[in-house]
Order: C-alpha cells, then sequence, then structure tokens
C-alpha cells in the first residue's frame, strides 16, 4: 500500500486519475488486486475507488451514500450543470480556433498562445471568447484578449480538465476528466430525452469489432 | 544477345528518357486536367503519344496523362489520394498458367533458351504481383500511419477509411483465388517451377495475409474512433444548440435517487493533513534540521490556530523535575532570608541538611540561574558569593565548587 501513497492522497484531494494526468498510477489501477486493495483501504473512509464508463479516468466515489453525502453531491451537480454550458462552448471554440476536426481529446497538446493568435485574427471568434471569459464560471476581469485567454486556460487546470506539464512553460495537455465531462452530457441527453441526436452510428460500429 | 531484345532495351530506353525530358510538364499534366501544350513541337508530342506516356481522349479535348504514367507517378510520390491498389490476381493467373504450359513444352522439345526466356517471364510475373500485394499493403499502412491526414475533414477521413477497408476486402479476395494445390498440379514434379511458384509463393502470400489483416484490424479501430469522435462532436454541439434555446434548463438532481448514477457519485475532498510530531527520538533530529533550514520570517510572526506539537511523557516529566527543583531552590531562598543578616548559607550545605536528592552540580547551577532570573531590586537584596578556584595553574577556568548566599546588609 506504501507504494500507492501519493496516489491515494491525490484521490483522496479529489482529483481525477487518468493516463495522461499520471500513466503510472493508471496503470497501476489497471490492476483488479491494486483496485481492491484500495477499496480495502478506503472502506473506513467511506470512499471507493470508481471509473467513467470508458475506464480512461478513476475517482473516489461515497461507498455509502448518507444524507450528508447526498447534500455534498447534490450541490456539486448543481455547480456542475452551472459550468456545464461554458466548458462546451469552450470545447467548440478550441475546435474551431484550432481548425480541428476533432473536439479536444485526452492527450492533446494545447498552447494558450496559439489560441490567441488565431481569436487575434478572427472577429467572431474574439468576440466568442470575450463572453465566454466573462461568464462567471472563467471570471476573466480583463478586456486584454492574452489575459482573458490565460483566465481561461487557469480555470481549466484549477478543474482538472487540463494539465501543465512545466509551470514555466504556457503548454497545456488535455486530461482524462474531458471523457468524463463528455459521458456526463451523453447521460444528461438519455436521462432527460433530450432532443439531440449524435451518436447512432457509435453502437453499429462497435458491435463490428 | 539476339536482335528482339537489343531492339527492346532501346526503344524503351529512349521512351523512358522521355518521362524525364519532359518531367515538369508531366507534373503539371498530373496536378492538372491536361497536360499543357505550349512550347511542345509536334514531333515531341508524336513521340510521347506514341510511347503512351500521353493520350489524347477524341480530337476536341486536350492531352492528357496515361493511367500508368499517372499511377507511376502517384506510386513513386506515396500520393495516397491517387494511388491504386489493384492486385489483378486473376489475370496474372491465367498468365502463368499459360506461361506453364509453354515452359513445359519448351522442355518437352529440349528448347533451352524458351525455356529459359519463359521461367524468366515467370519469374516476373510472381515478383510483380508480390510487388503489387506488397505496395498495396504499403500504401494501406501509409494511410492508417497518417490518420488519413492527407484529407482534413473527418467526415473524409470516414469516407477513405471505408474505401481502404474495401481495397482490402478486394485483396483479400484476390489472395483467395491463387489456389495452391491447383499450382502443385501445374506445375508436377519440376523442381524450379515448384520453387517459384508453390514453396515462394506461399510463403510471401501468407506474409500478405497477415499483413493485410492487421492492417484490416487497425483501421476498423481507427473507424471507431472517427466515429467516436464524430459522435461526440455532435453531441456537444447539440448539447451547446439546447442548452442555449432553454436557459433555464436544470436534469433531475441524480443525487436525490435511490440509485445514484456512478458518474455523479464524487466523493468530497478529503485533505491528508499531518503536523510535526516529536514522539520519535530519531525523527527529532530531523525535524531540527528542516528547522534550522526554515528561512528567517521577513515579517513579524502572526499567531495562527495551528496543531500543537504533541508532547511525550518523557517530556512532561523533565519538566515536572524542573519544576520540583525549582520550587525547592526557591525554599532555599526563603531558608536564607530567615536567617539573621550577613550570615551566608552555603547551597550545598543546605543541600546535603535538607536531604534533597538532586545532584550537586545541578542544585548550584538552579541557585545560580534562579539568583540571575530575580529582578535587579530583588537581587540587590541577596549576595551571592562563589567560592571557586581556576581549573589548573595553567588554566584561568574559574570552577565553582559551591556558593553561599546571605541577605545583604
Amino acid at each position: 500500500m506504501i507504494e500507492h501513497g501519493p496516489l491515494l492522497e491525490r484521490l483522496l484531494a479529489g482529483e481525477f486519475v487518468c493516463a495522461v494526468s499520471d500513466d503510472n498510477a493508471f496503470r497501476h489501477l489497471a490492476n483488479e488486486e491494486t483496485r481492491d486493495a484500495i477499496d480495502l483501504y478506503l472502506r473506513p473512509l467511506n470512499r471507493r475507488l470508481a471509473s467513467n464508463e470508458e475506464g480512461s479516468v478513476y475517482f473516489l466515489a461515497w461507498r455509502q451514500l448518507n444524507e450528508a453525502a447526498r447534500e455534498q453531491l447534490s450541490r456539486q451537480l448543481n455547480d456542475t450543470v452551472n459550468s456545464l454550458l461554458p466548458l462546451l462552448e469552450w470545447l467548440q471554440l478550441v475546435q474551431e480556433a484550432l481548425g480541428r476536426d476533432t473536439l479536444a481529446a485526452p492527450g492533446d497538446v494545447l498552447k494558450p498562445a496559439e489560441f490567441s493568435a488565431k481569436c487575434e485574427d478572427n472577429q467572431s471568434l474574439r468576440e466568442r471568447l470575450e463572453k465566454l471569459a466573462t461568464d462567471s464560471f472563467f471570471g476573466s476581469q480583463s478586456d486584454q484578449l492574452d489575459a482573458q485567454v490565460k483566465q481561461l486556460f487557469k480555470r481549466l487546470k484549477e478543474h482538472g480538465y487540463l494539465l501543465q506539464p512545466h509551470t514555466e512553460r504556457q503548454v497545456f495537455v488535455v486530461t482524462g476528466k474531458i471523457d468524463y465531462l463528455i459521458e456526463m452530457v451523453r447521460f444528461i441527453r438519455d436521462e432527460e430525452n433530450l432532443p439531440i441526436d449524435g451518436e447512432r452510428e457509435e453502437g453499429a460500429q462497435e458491435a463490428l469489432l | 544477345m539476339n536482335e528482339l531484345e537489343s531492339r527492346l532495351l532501346k526503344t524503351g530506353a529512349e521512351r523512358l528518357a522521355l518521362l524525364g525530358k519532359h518531367a515538369e510538364r508531366l507534373m503539371q499534366g498530373y496536378t492538372r486536367d491536361d497536360v499543357p501544350l505550349d512550347g511542345l513541337n509536334d514531333s515531341a508530342l508524336r513521340k510521347l503519344l506514341a510511347a503512351r506516356v500521353l493520350w489524347r481522349p477524341d480530337e476536341q479535348s486536350g492531352v492528357k496523362l496515361a493511367p500508368k504514367v499517372r499511377e507511376l507517378i502517384a506510386e513513386m510520390l506515396a500520393d495516397e489520394t491517387r494511388r491504386h491498389v489493384n492486385a489483378d490476381v486473376a489475370e496474372t493467373l491465367e498468365l502463368v498458367r499459360s506461361l506453364v504450359h509453354s515452359y513445359r513444352e519448351a522442355r518437352s522439345r529440349s528448347e533451352h533458351w524458351r525455356q529459359e526466356q519463359q521461367l524468366l517471364r515467370l519469374r516476373q510475373e510472381v515478383d510483380d504481383l508480390n510487388g503489387r500485394f506488397a505496395d498495396a499493403i504499403d500504401s494501406l499502412w501509409q494511410r492508417l500511419n497518417s490518420d488519413f491526414g492527407f484529407v482534413s475533414q473527418l467526415s473524409d477521413k470516414i469516407r477513405e477509411n471505408d474505401r481502404a477497408q474495401k481495397q482490402i476486402v478486394r485483396l483479400l479476395d484476390g489472395l483467395v483465388l491463387i489456389d495452391f494445390d491447383e499450382l502443385i498440379a501445374l506445375v508436377g514434379s519440376d523442381g524450379s517451377l515448384r520453387k517459384l511458384l508453390i514453396s515462394q509463393l506461399q510463403q510471401r502470400l501468407s506474409h500478405h495475409y497477415t499483413s493485410l489483416r492487421e492492417v484490416q484490424r487497425r483501421l476498423i479501430e481507427l473507424m471507431a474512433r472517427f466515429r467516436k469522435q464524430q459522435a461526440r462532436s455532435r453531441l456537444i454541439s447539440g448539447m451547446v444548440a439546447f442548452m442555449r434555446e432553454h436557459p433555464g434548463f436544470v436534469p433531475g438532481n441524480y443525487a436525490k435517487r435511490s440509485d445514484v448514477p456512478a458518474l455523479f457519485n464524487h466523493a468530497a475532498p478529503l485533505n491528508a493533513a499531518a503536523a510535526p510530531a516529536l514522539d520519535r527520538a530519531l525523527e527529532n533530529r530531523v525535524l531540527a534540521e528542516l528547522l534550522h533550514k526554515l528561512p528567517t520570517p521577513r515579517h513579524a510572526a502572526q499567531t495562527v490556530e495551528s496543531a500543537v506539537a504533541a508532547l511525550t511523557p518523557e517530556d512532561n516529566l523533565a519538566a515536572a523535575r524542573q519544576q520540583a527543583l525549582k520550587q525547592d531552590v526557591e525554599r532555599f531562598y526563603l531558608a536564607v532570608l530567615d536567617q539573621p543578616p550577613a550570615e551566608p548559607i552555603s547551597a550545598l550545605a543546605y543541600l546535603y541538611d535538607s536531604h534533597l536528592e538532586w545532584p550537586d552540580e545541578i542544585w548550584l547551577f538552579q541557585v545560580i540561574s534562579e539568583y540571575q532570573g530575580l529582578p535587579r531590586s530583588e537581587q540587590q537584596a541577596f549576595r551571592l558569593h562563589q567560592e571557586e578556584s581556576p581549573a589548573s595553574s595553567f588554566n584561568d577556568l574559574r570552577l565553582i565548587h559551591d556558593v553561599a548566599l546571605a541577605v545583604a546588609v
């Protein structure tokens, strides 16, 4: 258990562990015995190891859902719903600004400077960025483009969606928590029967595999 | 070398040279509809048409690159958008059959030269067949490894992937056409044919088969990834559009359900806090070192509520002993005050008389320090005499043997 000390600490602190944020720990967690051992350790803390459907990110869940736990989860859900639109809009903005044909995915490298440059050249992107940065989730107070972009990346890093491998270098890597976010969106769509089309073909292709 | 062969060589070399001579013009034809003709004289054009480097579909239309030349260029450039994948197995097999018959005919008539010519052509055909499979597989890997980077849109990538998968199916169908039982019967007992058409070919084709299966598996995987990415993009843009249209949208409170969805059960953060502890002698040294390494604070320390270093029973005991010693020394001072003035009492004598158990040195030390700890006004009420001597005649270190305390007059 001693070797997993730092991992446990991160999990207990509420972090999401994926192949990008901690490759080594992630590989350990792929082992069922390790997961069982960690679960056993977490039992007195009323927590257990959980993962998203895809198994690309691990986090801690409540073992027993008592009133206090439900209260905390309700508050958290509320926060999540409030941050959903800005987060998704950011994903779209990045995709469009960088001219990519796919959404940012775990392991993708993002450079604020590149993002700024693209938004600077395009009035419509610039306006969307401005609107996004001043949203209460990102909370930028500045009207300078660079400062706004900086604030966006800072907040996303704080929320664990981005990782900055070197503090002195302005280069960020998308983490597996993005997968978790997208799964939540899918869940909400299905659960609330939202009229959103999307992935009809996905099931078919998976069946083929 | 016979006359036919030498003529073939000469003409072939001449025509190949045409490619080099008109390289830039031909490349323009490769990237456009037609080959530009300005500055090209009639005889040169005739030569290019005769060599089937160029062709003209009809009188009105422009001159175009011959399909084979286009293919050659695509192959040389590894231009995946235009590289063709075509193993043409059926035709090759037809040719192989007729060459084998012709070879056996020549052998039965003992026409060695013809026999050798047929064997050479057979070898070339087999090499070509191999080469076509190898090229096709190489082209497939190139596309796969570049994630179909030659097209930018995800939907195009999905179409290209689909096309590549169909090509694989055709190539695999081609491999199935090669029936080794038939080939074994065809070559009979001829050693060189057997080696060429059975053992070598079989080995290579099974290698191609494995490669094709592998590339197929990877293409399907990649396709699944493309589709997943496509689905994600659609999901996100759909949700964004929905939430913009319905600003007041709030999903159900999943946390209050009897069965909380796994995704929404993310436990509250827990901080694994720790404070320095002094209950292990070994660690005390480490802590002391850490303490020394602390930078001196630049501003006045603020009082903060924080965990207090844990005290051990031993530490408590030492504090109690210290307190007892202090009280005994205070009693000694009171005893001095009870004495008539100017009559000193020896500290050691008091110690022995009172049957106290303190070691002499500690006792004296405490008596002196108690004296020095008094406020100056009270200190003046006492007179402390130290009985001392030098450590040796050469060392002026003073050793205190006893102190005598008296009330000052």
